[in-house]
């Protein structure tokens, strides 16, 4: 008994120290990221039922069925186990130990040995899986491509050790008369029938060996996990804590610096703008990097690396974690004289830029930085909230505003939203162009505040004035509500676009000013109900402007139409008799969670057929046009709006349907190109949902139906 | 009578004198005795040209800064004159040139400068110039209150009469003052094929012109004109030409001095490409194209058709005829 | 009303800029004339590169005409004190194309108009203009007047650290009085050009034209000529 509690003492001490070390490292490698926005302290509440849900509850691991349940085995069997652990040590002292009060009520041992049985079934789920995704065979398509494979396996191997030591610890227990649950525990009563003819002496033996192989097997598991992507065991709780509440989707945050918001105005002389080394990252954003498991999820719905772009979440993250670790000696350093004294290849890390091409040693490759479209594919499916399009975004902020590094064809963009308030720089007067010919009109504000007895103030955004196709939308839109009887107004020219594609390349100085001229505007104007038609304006509303002051009751177009429909206002009568499918918005959906109203319009429309794509709702595939990729040149791989187009079709549609201008321009180009191509019918068409509304309601005649 | 003075050009540096020239003498006529100052050899035929179109006197200007400081020389020699026959009106066609030689000439006299007019007639109280201004949205009367009425003329805009003259033609001696620095002509070459950014000249194809062979028109009128080829953003997805030659949002940004578009509908984001041209000229099947909106001329008609005779058009008059700074 | 710094005048300030990076102690001055909102474009210029502003505001100047602004710049630059003057060339036909001519012509220094490409020689300034069908080369020595086209180079889309370091450098503000031009030699009342009436265009003189092709051909080519593009 004393040998074995000496050597189980001594091995805790042991792997202790080891992994205390580790931990101690990581901890101040993540505290020489900056301090954290103050909100991700706030709240404490939504954060913890956050912590319950996903955590406790495996929410988003369950929504991929057969590795979510295995993973919530895994999960619950290493919290109940515990106890075992508890046993194992009180073991070391007393050979019969039994956990106070329950130690030896039937039902513990038995959920005890339900989670060992569970746990080993999980992991042969886990083993099955990886073989079935092995990225050897598989290559990009499969979800592991890029993780480290051996380290995985060692994990599963080690959790398979955990288990099998254990198991045979308490049968020998079983067998030697300590064990301290007399029923309950089957599998182990099952081991030890089995080992039961070896004889007490090697039961006995069996049980020390046992004890120390268990616990050995877990103290060498807690130390492999520190120096690998299994940490996320301890960290996802805290990474779960510390993230955007409700979700790390929608709106993006200002510019942070030390923690507070950087005054474009009147910066500091040391304020940070957003990333341009691995330290400038927010301990919160070291945590993400730390906590990525390599699961992969994140990548298997990326649209970028779906279409051959470097693109890859999974990679970013683990490149920008790598990066800090092999940094870490540099950044920990006390004192230059210290870092002169380190290994050369930690100097070299330090010298890689962060954002640069591979050759110049580059952790991130630009063409990575700039595939992105910020669709949040990967932020909805991570099960452990790591927050990727932030840190994105934060990186396009150092290049855009403090190396003016970016692709040079979106300067034209920027330039006209300086010059003109818009992007394609036709200035505000143009913005009346699409009232021409309207059946009735539409007041105009100009300069006095919306009278009380108006409903809605119209946001037409730039698209929607001056896109061609878009002011279809926008003029569909119009007649329903006049057809409905809501009384609306528009802001005219003096709208300015809401700043969106300023705020995702990362301009966001530019952002700030045109956020703030149309606070200015609406608030001026006495906004309180406002209704867009795009889905990149009705975020920057909703969901950015109150950072600039500017609070208001925003609603998409498709959520007012569909209350419209419902209220029998607007009513559907003559039947059209077509095949549609309907497009989800990245911008609409994804980010702000409005999937039904479009479908309750199209499902109000008599004689209309609707087929969903695979990839709908949550898991909508992107457009391709977000993160100001409108607005740059798509060079590398496949097209995105392509691939999406690819998807629509195939559902049979003769009409694909949208809610957003850039999804229409986007998809429109797609069937444009596969019709001459061959690939798509010639009647094939894409339109916006309102304008599937308007031909109902008005019936046929010359409409503004088609794109 | 007053005299009104017409900065005569002519064709290449000994060419004849050309058309803005009889414009500028028509438009003379009304406002008083027109008297031409050729600047070159003072041939017969340019002599001629002008007595048809009604100058009572000629100058000529035989030195040889005419060639080396084109604009000084000019700017020198109207001064000269200004000072010697007071006249009431200096008429110049506007262009590079001659914008700079108003501008200076005005300066010199401390007169007023009207640019671009389309008409002028005679009030009473003296010359009244009209304008367009705004992208031609607004007619602007204007006249000049002190000294001369210093114009420059979009002679485009008036018909050239003949009125039959007999000039009195002398020679105009012209020395530089001593020590004066002015700018020099070096040289002067044919265009190459420039960069679309730089290109005065952009020819832009779309999708009215039907197929990659088609496209090729582009390529010849902008050989022809010394301009940059490009195409729309719809006519590189159909691959007709390669991607960084497009006119487009998120292609090239041109400002051009024109601006020739074959076959474009101008799209939004195809007008924020182009936006920068200062004279825009479209050719297109579709009357109700945006690109019409812009256009400062537009035809409406067969691509094919309308671009090949052009081509022809611009190549015949490529073979002679030149404006006189142009050596 | 916040005034622009349009394509021109940006490549003017950029051609500035380029020349003054390259020599120590070379200085680059930004000079406008025009109301309050004026002071926009200037400091979006200090933005593009210029060290310093010098905004000449004073309502006496409201209502100047060409000649006037052009003796009002040149005083300015006078003052300053200059080797040379960049300006962005307006469109041909427009009021202002004739500002710079004049300013250097006030001056008594030469002017290179029309400049799409610049650069400095040995002993002054080259520029390089298209004029129809071929591209001429000027050259003159320094001081010059040079105006610029907005095919003259690109400029380069300015760092944060521009904006921020723009706000910053000085802008000064001149009242007539500083330059030694009386009221009443500039302004409306002291123009040498007057209008006298305005009429609306109905059509605004943009011609299509619909007939058969070798017509509508010869029409355009002598479209182009007219304006040296041919």
């Amino acid at each position: 008994m004393i040998v074995r509690m000496v050597l189980g003492l001594l091995m805790t001490a042991v792997a202790f120290a080891l992994a205390g070390r580790r931990v101690m490292t990581l901890y101040r490698l993540g505290r020489s990221g900056q301090p954290v926005e103050p909100d991700r302290l706030r709240d404490v509440p939504k954060r913890a039922w956050a912590v319950v849900t996903e955590v406790l509850g495996q929410s988003k691991l369950l929504k991929w069925s057969v590795p979510g349940i295995a993973h919530f085995a895994v999960f619950w069997g290493f919290i109940i186990l515990g106890a075992t652990i508890v046993e194992g040590y009180g073991a070391l002292f007393v050979r019969d130990f039994g956990l106070p009060l329950i130690g030896d009520h039937a039902w513990l041992g038995f959920l005890e040995d339900l989670f060992i049985v569970a746990v080993l079934s999980g992991l042969v789920v886990f083993a099955i899986l990886r073989l079935r995704q092995d990225p050897q065979r598989e290559g990009r398509r499969s979800r592991f491509f890029g993780s480290h494979l051996g380290a995985a396996w060692l994990v599963l191997f080690m959790i398979f050790n955990v288990m099998w030591t254990l198991l045979l610890y308490r049968s020998a227990q079983i067998n030697t008369g300590n064990f301290p649950f007399p029923r309950g525990a089957f599998a182990s009563e099952a081991v030890a029938l089995a080992l039961a003819p070896a004889g007490r002496t090697a039961n006995d033996v069996l049980e020390h060996v046992g004890i120390l192989g268990s616990l050995g097997a877990v103290l060498a598991f807690l130390v492999i996990l520190v120096y690998s992507k299994h940490l996320h065991i301890a960290l996802a709780p805290f990474n779960v804590a510390f993230s955007r509440r409700p979700r790390g989707l929608g709106a993006l945050l200002p510019v942070h610096s030390g923690g507070k918001p950087v005054d474009f105005e009147d910066p500091g002389e040391d304020d940070k703008i957003g990333r341009g080394v691995i330290e400038d990252f927010t301990w919160k954003g070291m945590l993400d990097f730390a906590t990525c498991t390599e699961c992969g999820r994140c990548q298997s719905q990326c649209p970028a690396w779906h279409t051959e772009k470097p693109l890859n979440p999974k990679l970013l993250i683990m490149s920008l974690r790598d990066h800090a670790l092999a940094k870490a000696p540099y950044l920990l350093a006390g004192s230059d004289e210290e870092r002169a004294k380190l290994p050369k290849d930690v100097l070299a890390e330090a010298e890689r830029p962060l954002v640069g091409a591979v050759e110049a040693g580059g952790v991130i490759d630009p063409d990575v930085l700039w595939s992105c479209v910020t669709c949040g594919a990967c932020v909805e499916q991570c099960p452990v909230d790591i927050e990727h399009v932030d840190h994105i975004v934060d990186m396009r902020r150092y290049q855009v505003l403090i190396e003016s590094s970016f692709p040079s064809e979106a300067g034209a963009m920027l330039r006209n939203l300086e010059r003109a308030g818009d992007p394609w720089g036709r200035g505000a007067k143009a913005r009346l162009e699409w009232m021409a010919g309207l059946p009735f009109e539409v007041p105009v504000l100009n300069g006095e505040p919306i009278p009380g007895d108006v409903e809605y103030l119209l946001w037409v955004g730039c698209a929607g004035a001056l896109d061609d196709r878009a002011k279809k939308t926008t003029r569909a839109v119009a007649e329903l509500l006049h057809t409905a009887g809501v009384s609306f107004m528009v802001l005219g020219s003096q709208e300015r676009c809401t700043g969106d594609p300023a705020r995702r390349i990362g301009q966001e100085l530019l952002f700030q000013e045109l956020g703030k001229q149309n606070v200015e505007t609406l608030n001026a104007a006495g906004a309180r109900r406002i209704v867009v038609t795009c889905a990149h304006c009705f975020n920057a509303i909703r969901n950015e402007y109150p950072q600039l002051g500017g609070v208001y009751e925003v609603v998409h177009h498709t959520q007012l139409l569909s209350k419209l429909v419902a209220e029998g206002k607007l009513v559907p009568t003559h039947p059209v008799e077509e095949t549609v499918t309907y497009h989800d918005p990245c911008y609409l959906g994804r980010h702000n969670r409005v999937f039904s109203p479009p479908r309750e319009i199209l499902g109000s429309v008599p004689g209309l057929r609707f087929n969903e794509m695979p990839r709908n709702s949550e898991t909508s595939f992107c457009c391709g046009a977000g993160g100001a990729r409108m607005w740059m040149e798509e060079s590398i791989g496949t097209r995105i709006n392509e691939t999406r187009t690819d998807e629509a079709l195939a559902t049979g549609a003769e009409v694909v349907t949208a809610a957003c201008p850039y999804c229409i321009v986007m998809l429109t180009d797609g069937v444009a190109t596969r019709k001459q191509q061959g690939k798509a019918g010639e009647d094939v068409r894409v339109t916006d949902v309102s304008q599937m509304l308007l031909q109902s309601v008005r019936g046929p005649g010359d409409g503004d139906g088609s794109a | 009578m007053e005299t009104v003075l017409v900065l005569a050009e002519r064709h290449g540096a000994g060419g004849g004198v050309c058309r803005p020239t009889h414009a500028l003498l028509t438009l003379a006529r009304r406002l008083g005795t027109p008297a031409a100052v050729l600047c070159g050899p003072a041939d017969t035929a340019s002599i001629e040209a002008l007595g048809r179109f009604g100058a009572q006197a000629i100058w000529t200007v035989e030195a040889s800064e005419v060639d080396d400081y084109p604009a000084t020389a000019r700017v020198e020699a109207l001064v000269r004159l200004a000072d010697q026959i007071c006249p009431s009106c200096i008429l110049v066609a506007s262009g590079r040139g001659g914008e700079e030689i108003a501008a200076r000439v005005a300066a010199r006299l401390d007169s007023g400068v009207l640019t671009g007019a389309v008409d002028m007639w005679m009030g009473p109280d003296g010359p009244v110039v009209v304008q367009r201004v705004l992208d031609g949205s607004y007619l602007v009367e204007s006249s000049v209150v002190r000294g001369i009425t210093i114009c420059t003329v979009f002679t485009e805009a008036v018909s050239p009469q003949p009125s039959a003259a007999e000039p009195a033609v002398r020679s105009l001696d012209l020395a530089f003052p001593q020590g004066m620095q002015a700018a020099r002509l070096v040289s002067r070459e044919p265009r190459g094929r420039p960069d679309p950014t730089a290109a005065a000249v952009v020819v832009a194809g779309g999708r009215g012109l039907g197929s990659r062979d088609g496209f090729e028109l582009v390529e010849r009128i902008a050989g022809a004109l010394g301009g940059a080829a490009c195409g729309s953003h719809t006519a590189a997805e159909l691959g007709w030409c390669p991607r960084h030659q497009t006119v487009d949002q998120i292609g090239k940004a041109v400002h051009p001095l024109l601006y020739l578009a074959l076959g474009v509908s101008g799209s939004v984001r195809h007008r924020a490409g182009m936006h920068g041209a200062q004279t825009v000229v479209a050719i297109d099947r579709d009357p109700e194209a945006p690109i019409f909106g812009v256009a400062d001329l537009g035809v409406v008609g067969d691509v094919h058709e309308v671009a090949k005779e052009l081509l022809t058009e611009i190549r015949r008059r490529r073979h002679g005829e030149r404006l006189e700074w142009e050596a | 009303m916040r005034s622009q710094l349009n394509d021109a005048d940006a490549c003017a300030v950029d051609q500035a800029w380029r020349i003054a990076v390259r020599r120590t102690g070379a200085q680059v001055t930004a000079v406008t004339m025009g109301p309050a909102g004026a002071a926009a474009a200037l400091r979006k210029s200090l933005v593009l590169g210029a060290d310093e502003g010098v905004h000449i505001l004073d309502d006496a100047l409201a209502g100047c005409d060409a000649l006037g602004t052009a003796r009002v710049l040149a005083a300015a630059v006078r003052r300053l004190g200059f080797d040379l003057v960049l300006c962005g060339a307006a469109a041909t036909g427009s009021a202002t194309a004739v500002v710079p001519a004049m300013v250097a012509e006030i001056l008594g220094v030469p002017v290179l108009c029309f400049a799409d490409g610049l650069k400095l020689t040995g002993d002054g300034v080259e520029i390089r203009r298209d004029d129809g069908a071929g591209v001429q080369t000027w050259a003159a020595t320094l001081p010059a007047v040079v105006s610029v086209t907005p095919r003259c180079g690109t400029p380069r889309y300015p760092r944060f650290a521009a904006v921020a370091q723009a706000r910053h450098k000085l802008v000064r503000t001149w009242p007539l009085s500083r330059l030694g031009i009386r009221r009443s030699e500039v302004g409306l009342a002291a123009a040498v050009t007057r209008v006298r009436a305005v009429t609306p265009v109905e059509d605004r003189g943009r011609v299509v034209i619909d007939c058969d092709a070798p017509t509508a051909a010869a029409r355009l080519a002598d479209f182009l000529a007219q304006r040296e593009l041919l």
